[in-house]
């Protein structure tokens, strides 16, 4: 008998007009939206291999170790998955410059806007009058008389329903897949074909949530023009309102001290400050060498320096201890103000991780939060990816401080006066960036919260359903 | 006779259902949205107050607009902390940046509950005012008593025009209100103005989209057939047309991606403090990098404008994007004014930077410098760069949506 429900629950909806609709709407802007995202992400791949071919070429003319931590920056390529899903990687950058306002004004459309956005309405205007349409037309009279159980007409009723959602979603996601396949610059790896499995696991269930929302409003009402107006409502808080407000809800109840002013402090602290401890150290440590090796207290010229270091073992002694003390007052300086700063970041960081974590909580009630959260950690797009990317570029930092320590380290062996952060150096050998995504472990972990919430709403809301129905008034 | 039918289409909305839903669709959105940007902007506002610059110090910065908290638009980026030091300009950014999630929605301010939720909120009052009355046959009983068709969709537009923006107005107004009362937020009475203009706006956008319900209504036999139609063309309007166009925009203007124009300011700055360290002649290397980062924000801003251009062009297919830039313009939010404070700010940093490198090559400290005066552009300005444009697109689409449901009415048969 299921069957019999089921087959004719698909059979009503693929017939009608709006099943039609849904499906070429859908295919139309999925398609459309691979297509340019695909050329956006070639676009981008392009600039990104220009840019470090750029780095390259600066690397070769003017390589020094004094500076060149901020043109050798740690920075995140395109990724394929791009060419579908989105994410944060809109580049914004409020904290440079020229920042791209475009983004902050239209957000990008990607496959994760269309699921949570159009297909969530298609759920709705499927099924908000599962219940009361058929209430309307006389048919469930019918159905009721014939001894069918209402558990199984209102289970039958959620499985066709979403099974002939499916349909135009698939169709459509394989739309898409196809144009990523056929373009000969996306190439996808085996994981990104898995994670892009599961991100539509996660939409079966985000369309399941509306679905049933639909279903549940459809049979609390008595007539399918008022239950679309509460289906509306209640779409516009959960999918366009909740998710918005929760950021800034969050800000007023973990409050977070002003960035700038700390960003201001900061830099003063291990900038100037730095400074002026710096030389107040270095004169002191001087001073206690020049005790020691009176021999220093001669100002002598460059070279003169120079010759003296190579035929005077007593004064290459002597010029070496200065330098150390000259060294150690710097590195003291340094060490000494950045754990000031570090307290001030550490600080800021921690409170503004706590915000970060209230507003994922709270946003985490409305189903188009956990389904975006979901797509974009899977699709290596999302937070889960800002954590990744951290993590590496700190490895690559540390890999870069060994190797210009040896670096300076060879330098000074040949060269015991050379000034060792701004002479050029050859840097063909050093450790270059390489990001690498997260593996599909980490990620499918990262996911697991909000698909356990989508997963908790639709046995909720199913149970909700099921009662509504049995409680409902069929005359 | 309009008169009649417009208030009788006003005392059924009011009895109706929807109605009931439609205003606590309002009443809850734009009172919640008012008071969460209120409470954004007194946040910003008690920040800026901790970062203002000492007298002296080489700091652009702008206060918190009030008008942001109806149109956020880019306020965040136009309200960052632009630092004049040797090497030009350093950019801090505020709260909005710490915290990953506000990247992730919109921001929901009273532009965007008018932009798409009061958008759907029109077509629900539009979508079913001739094939319902058809349903019910109330439409053959109107026609019979010799009215003409023309009036009897004037005096519905009429009708639900009003029973949509008199709850709405009223709210708005009375959040304003509200807001008025908080001595720390400030409208001026040119800032009034705006936001009048702002509701203007937000008014003939709506309109537009009750015209548009009541011309699928006319086309469609079945009040269940018009709405699906209508929410697919909101979707379209709303988010697919502008969100696609400007990634679309991107695919004929290319603009350099921030990072690489980050990347080259580095490139400049490291090589000329390297090349300064063998020759000593410091001053001229920092004056270089000023002129040469010059060089590259005038090369960016050109493509950016270009690009920006496109992109709305594209995007005025649909009203919401018109609304969008024309509103955030007008509060002063806008791309415009984030662009021109950027100038302003590059135009700064050329008065003070040579007596800036100056100053730290003969080791001064506490050098006092002029300020950072900006004032926002006059609404002239404002129209004559685009708003005018927006808000005449938008009465012409208000025009096209009503004499084409005219024109569908007319023929529309009403067995």
């Amino acid at each position: 008998m299921m069957k019999t429900l089921i087959a004719k629950e698909i059979r009503t909806n693929i017939l009608s007009f709006r099943f039609l609709a849904s499906f070429v709407i859908l295919f139309v802007v999925v398609a459309v939206t691979a297509l340019v995202l695909a050329g956006d992400y070639t676009k981008k791949l392009d600039e990104y291999s220009q840019r470090q071919a750029e780095i390259d070429s600066y690397l070769r003319s003017y390589a020094h170790f004094n500076r060149i931590q901020n043109v050798l920056q740690a920075t995140q390529p395109p990724i394929p998955f791009q060419a579908l899903v989105r994410g944060l990687t809109a580049d914004v950058n409020m904290g440079e410059f020229d920042d791209d306002p475009l983004p902050v004004m239209f957000p990008l459309i990607d496959l994760t806007f269309i699921v949570t956005i159009l297909v969530s309405l298609i759920a709705l205007i499927l099924s908000y009058d599962a219940v009361c349409g058929e209430k309307e037309d006389g048919t469930l009279k019918l159905m009721l008389a014939n001894g069918l159980a209402r558990s199984k007409i209102i289970l039958a009723k959620f499985a066709g329903g979403v099974l002939t959602l499916l349909g135009p979603f698939l169709v459509s996601v394989a739309a898409g897949m196809l144009i990523i396949l056929l373009h000969p610059r996306v190439n996808w790896s085996g994981a990104d074909w898995g994670a892009l499995g599961l991100i539509v696991v996660g939409a079966v269930l985000y369309i399941s949530v509306f679905y049933l929302i639909g279903v549940l409003i459809s049979s609390v009402h008595k007539a399918s023009s008022s239950s679309i107006m509460t289906s509306l409502f209640v779409w516009v808080l959960l999918v366009l309102v909740i998710p918005n407000l929760s950021p800034y809800v969050a800000s007023f109840f973990a409050r977070a001290p002003s960035r700038i002013k700390v960003s201001r402090e900061t830099s003063r602290l291990t900038d100037v400050d730095r400074d002026d401890l710096g030389r107040k150290l270095e004169r002191e440590y001087r001073a206690e060498v020049l005790k020691q090796y009176p021999v220093l207290a001669t100002r002598l010229s460059e070279a003169e320096v120079k010759r003296r270091v190579a035929e005077d073992p007593e004064y290459r002694k002597a010029y070496e201890e200065d330098r150390a003390a000259g060294q150690k007052a710097w590195d003291d300086a340094n060490r000494i103000q950045n754990a000031k700063a570090k307290v001030l970041t550490d600080d800021l960081h921690q409170k503004e991780k706590a915000q970060t974590e209230l507003a994922r909580s709270i946003s985490m009630a409305s189903p188009l939060a956990d389904f975006s959260y979901l797509a974009t950690d899977m699709s290596s797009t999302g937070i889960r990816n800002i954590l990744h990317f951290g993590q590496l570029s700190e490895l690559w930092d540390h890999a870069f401080g060994d190797y210009a320590t040896r670096k300076m380290a060879d330098m000074k062996a040949k060269d015991p006066t050379a000034d060792l952060s701004n002479t050029p150096i050859d840097m063909t050998d050093a450790p270059r960036f390489r990001y690498t995504e997260e593996g599909l472990g980490g990620r499918v972990k990262a996911a697991m919260p909000p698909f356990a919430v989508l997963l908790g709403y639709c046995v909720v809301l199913f149970a909700a359903a099921y009662v509504a129905f049995i409680r409902y008034d069929a005359r | 006779m309009t008169w009649t039918i417009a208030r009788k289409e006003i005392a059924s909305n009011l009895l109706s259902y929807k109605f009931f839903i439609v205003l606590l669709l309002i009443v809850l959105l734009v009172a919640t949205s008012l008071f969460i940007m209120h409470k954004n902007y007194k946040q910003r506002m008690a920040d800026y107050q901790t970062i203002r610059p000492k007298p002296g110090e080489p700091i652009a910065l702008v206060a918190p607009n009030p008008l942001s908290i109806f149109a956020k638009g880019l306020e965040d980026a136009i309200t960052r902390s632009f630092e004049i030091d040797l090497t030009g300009v350093t950019v801090r950014a505020g709260q909005a940046s710490g915290n990953v999630i506000y990247s992730f929605f919109p921001a929901p301010d009273f532009l965007y509950v008018v932009r798409v939720v009061l958008s759907l909120v029109a077509l629900l009052f539009g979508f079913d005012q001739v094939s319902r009355e058809r349903e019910q046959g109330t439409l053959k009983l109107l026609l019979g008593s010799s009215v003409s068709r023309a009036k009897v969709l004037a005096g519905k537009w009429i009708g639900n025009f009003l029973s949509l923006s008199v709850p709405f107005l009223l709210v708005t107004l009375l959040g304003a209100a509200v807001l008025f009362l908080d001595p720390d937020v400030h409208f001026s009475s040119g800032r009034l103005g705006r936001l009048g203009l702002i509701l203007a706006l937000s008014l003939l956008y709506l309109g537009f989209f009750l015209s548009l319900g009541m011309l699928v209504s006319a086309l469609t036999r079945r009040a269940a057939t018009s709405i699906i139609v209508l929410l697919f063309i909101w979707a379209l309007f709303v988010f697919i047309i502008p969100n696609l166009g400007t990634l679309a925009a991107r695919q004929f203007v290319s603009v350099p991606s921030v990072r690489a124009l980050s990347e080259k300011r580095q490139q400049t700055w490291t090589r000329e403090v390297v090349v300064s360290i063998k020759d000593g002649a410091w001053g001229d290397h920092f004056r270089a990098i000023s002129s040469e980062n010059d060089k590259l924000d005038n090369d960016y801003r050109l493509r950016f404008e270009r690009l920006v251009r496109l992109s709305r062009d594209i995007n005025r297919i649909s009203p919401a994007a018109s609304l969008l830039d024309a509103a955030s313009e007008v509060a002063g939010t806008g791309i415009g004014e984030e662009s021109r404070i950027k100038g302003e700010v590059v135009r700064y940093k050329d008065s003070i930077i040579d007596k800036l490198i100056a100053d730290q090559g003969s080791g001064k400290r506490d050098v006092q410098y002029p300020a950072f005066t900006y004032a926002p552009r006059p609404l002239a300005e404002i129209f004559a760069g685009g708003a005018l444009f927006d808000t005449a697109w938008l009465v012409f689409f208000n025009i096209l949506s009503f004499t084409l449901a005219y024109v569908a009415f007319v023929r529309y048969d009403v067995r």
